[in-house]
């Protein structure tokens, strides 16, 4: 959070100042990486487009911290929703046809997770075992920071619904890490 | 109700408050279970500063900035709204042109309409219609005489044949109010220059010069003959009287 400074650096961003503009994304690309890699696999793919889509309309936008969050997040999902529908229109290919050597497995075993020392991965890799909607709403509460208010409009449910889906996600996420022994 | 347990419900419901606080990144107490202090430490790690690697995109998201704020980016991107602008103001002063145009064309051909039909121009069916309706002249009918006009541009004095024929009925006022020099019309339509009701006449006119008859008008003279009331009517010059204080003969004067 940049806090008290956000409404200098968005202006001087607006005006063209670079610095402020990169001040703006390394404060908001480390929490935007990690929730579009809970729902993409083409994480930095999409986070790219995010970022073009957030120049293209830095001019424009009005509002203060929170604001410019939602609209980073309302915009990265967008790209995210977008880039499934594309990915699932391109023919598959053979798995003959690829490296399987060179692949990684899709999601670390639960047993290596309770090797690692807590990280900001290994975390990552536990949230993504949890159903994607509840990973979603914990990624956009609990590591973007947004309101519930907000979430619940990016996800398209009522805040009460994003309050009551948060705790069951964190609840569920508290037992997978205490199963596997992730927090030791 | 924040920290009120609900007994009857599975779950540890009970720790919606430590879980409000953990999404807030608040403090948990010291009292909390275990469970929940690892969970918080396990959220504040996903919610920690960047690690080698997430960065890297800076550079071009960097690069796509600076060509954006260039001019020729803003040209592109940021100037797209005032284009916009620009674009719906000429639309609309386009538009406005051609009505204006629009309008002027059809006044200029209205009013050559009218105007045409006043001067009798106009072929018969649409000069009836003018007589109709703007209470232009009517038609004649005859071709010759509009050519005449078209290639004049003047009305035509109309030869009248000295036949049986009666004359042509006056179409208005002002064309029965012919003087007696106009046209060759052996028998034109004469007024009085008194109106009936006793008002003044339109014109001035004198008695003859001394020594003709008051009753009869001077030999040789192309006018018709007046009523003998006109003439009595008018027994001098009818000057009025200079300063010497005449009584003046002026038969407007009571």
């Amino acid at each position: 959070m940049i806090g008290a400074a956000f409404s200098i650096t968005l202006a001087s961003a607006q005006g063209g100042d670079e610095t402020a503009f990169a001040c703006l994304f390394r404060d908001l690309q480390p929490a935007l990486l990690r929730y579009l890699q809970v729902i993409t696999p083409e994480a930095e793919d999409v986070a790219g487009d995010t970022w073009l889509q957030v120049v293209k309309g830095l001019p424009g936008f009005r509002g203060g911290e929170e604001a410019f969050r939602a609209w980073l997040f309302t915009i990265a999902r967008h790209r995210a929703v977008d880039a499934g529908r594309s990915r699932s229109r391109r023919p598959d290919v053979p798995l003959a046809l690829t490296e399987a050597a060179d692949q990684q497995p899709a999601g670390p075993d639960a047993a290596e997770l309770a090797l690692e020392a807590i990280s900001t991965r290994s975390v990552l890799a536990l949230i993504k075992t949890l159903p994607r909607e509840h990973a979603e709403i914990i990624m956009l509460r609990v590591v973007a920071g947004l309101e519930a208010a907000d979430v619940a409009r990016i996800v398209g449910k009522t805040p009460g619904a994003v309050r009551v889906t948060a705790h069951r996600a964190l609840r569920k996420l508290a037992d997978v890490a205490e199963r596997t022994g992730v927090t030791q | 109700m924040p920290g009120f347990p609900f007994p009857g419900r599975p779950g540890g419901e009970h720790d919606e408050p430590l879980l409000d606080m953990i999404i807030a990144r608040r403090a948990l107490p010291p009292d909390a279970p275990q469970a929940m202090h690892d969970l918080a430490r396990m959220l504040a790690a996903m919610a920690g500063p960047a690690e080698p690697g997430e960065l890297a995109g800076e550079a071009a998201v960097r690069a796509a900035f600076s060509r954006a704020v260039s001019p020729a980016g803003i040209s592109s991107a940021a100037r797209r709204p005032v284009r916009h602008r620009r674009a719906r103001r000429s639309r609309r002063r386009s538009r406005s042109r051609v009505r204006l145009a629009t309008a002027m064309v059809v006044a200029a051909a209205g009013l050559g309409s009218v105007f045409a039909a006043y001067i009798d121009v106009l072929p018969s069916p649409i000069q009836q219609l003018a007589h109709v309706a703007v209470a232009a002249p009517a038609p004649h009918g005859s071709s010759s005489r509009q050519a005449a006009t078209l290639g004049t541009a003047r009305p035509v004095p109309r030869k009248v044949q000295p036949s049986s024929r009666p004359a042509p009925a006056p179409r208005h006022s002002a064309s029965a109010a012919l003087t007696p020099s106009e046209g060759t019309n052996p028998t034109p339509h004469y007024r009085s220059p008194f109106s009936p009701s006793g008002h003044r006449p339109t014109y001035p006119a004198c008695s003859p010069a001394p020594g003709h008859s008051p009753h009869q008008p001077p030999k040789g003279s192309p006018g018709p003959s007046l009523p003998p009331s006109w003439y009595q009517a008018v027994p001098c010059t009818a000057i009025p009287s200079g300063p010497a204080g005449q009584p003046t003969l002026n038969p407007y004067v009571p």
